[in-house]
């Protein structure tokens, strides 16, 4: 493997901590005792459900569409007119299933495509590693 | 294991030349509250997926508008799309969803849509 790739991995881990919920106490793998109703509810929430929840102001900017983003729109409205979901099964996996550190960390049609492929492969029309081995020849076309 | 059997176009069918939510139109049955009813919203389990603001349940509002009749948004995510509910157009007052809201700004409202399974009388 190359030290390219290493280097890759490396920064990847360090990228993970950053992302991971600025909680100020130790949260991870707890004991169910430690999980009352209010943080039971609190985890299993649609966490696209984030009317009245603490946020900083984000900047509004105005800003077309980039070609990538309208072909992403056109392929998931195709998937829905072939049958392969419809409107609601798309924002459910989208803006739930996707769980709330991709939801707030990925731009919008990039969870729209991102969410396109999942679909393909729950639904069994495409394998995963079919996906994976396509994408890994596109990549290397680009290197 | 055997591949799941997905019917992949009976939703477009249903909907072709007809529009959705239109082409559920009168599979809801009796509406359960009309034009001007005190409604407040059931606290329901929200695990897996709903569109009903976690911020509403609770409050009371006041329907305005019953707007279209439609599998409910936790059903038809999952392409379950045999039972339909009417769905409400609700007001709340703003002082009644937010506690630090300001009285100088108590004529201020908001109106969303609701599902009946979200409702009860108030």
């Amino acid at each position: 493997m190359s030290s390219a790739t290493r280097e890759e991995v490396l920064r990847h881990l360090n990228t993970v901590g950053y992302i991971q919920p600025a909680l100020h106490k130790q949260t991870h793998a707890p004991s169910p005792d430690e999980i009352d109703h209010s943080l039971f509810r609190a985890y299993t929430r649609p966490v696209h459900d984030v009317g009245g929840e603490a946020d900083i102001p984000i900047r509004y900017e105005e800003k077309e569409e980039e070609q990538w983003e309208l072909n992403t729109f056109a392929t998931c409205e195709c998937l829905a007119w072939r049958g392969v979901w419809n409107a609601e099964e798309r924002r459910r996996r989208q803006n739930c299933d996707v769980g709330q550190t991709q939801y707030l960390g990925l731009p919008y049609y990039g969870r729209w495509l991102l969410t396109a492929a999942r679909i393909l492969v729950d639904k069994q029309y495409v394998t995963l590693t079919e996906l994976s081995d396509k994408i890994y020849e596109v990549k290397k076309r680009y290197e | 294991m055997s591949k799941i059997q997905h019917d992949r176009t009976h939703h477009a069918k249903m909907a072709t030349g007809v529009g959705d939510p239109q082409c559920f139109k009168g599979k809801a049955g009796k509406p359960k509250f009309k034009i001007g009813d005190r409604v407040s919203v059931k606290d329901l389990p929200d695990i897996f997926y709903t569109r009903t603001m976690v911020y509403t349940r609770g409050a009371v509002g006041e329907v305005v508008e019953l707007v279209y009749e439609s599998p409910p948004a936790e059903d038809e995510s999952w392409d379950n799309t045999d039972k339909s509910e009417w769905f409400y157009s609700v007001v709340f007052k703003q002082n009644d969803l937010w506690p630090e809201y300001s009285d100088e700004f108590s004529n201020d409202s908001l109106e969303t849509e609701l599902s009946e399974r979200w409702l009860e009388s108030a």
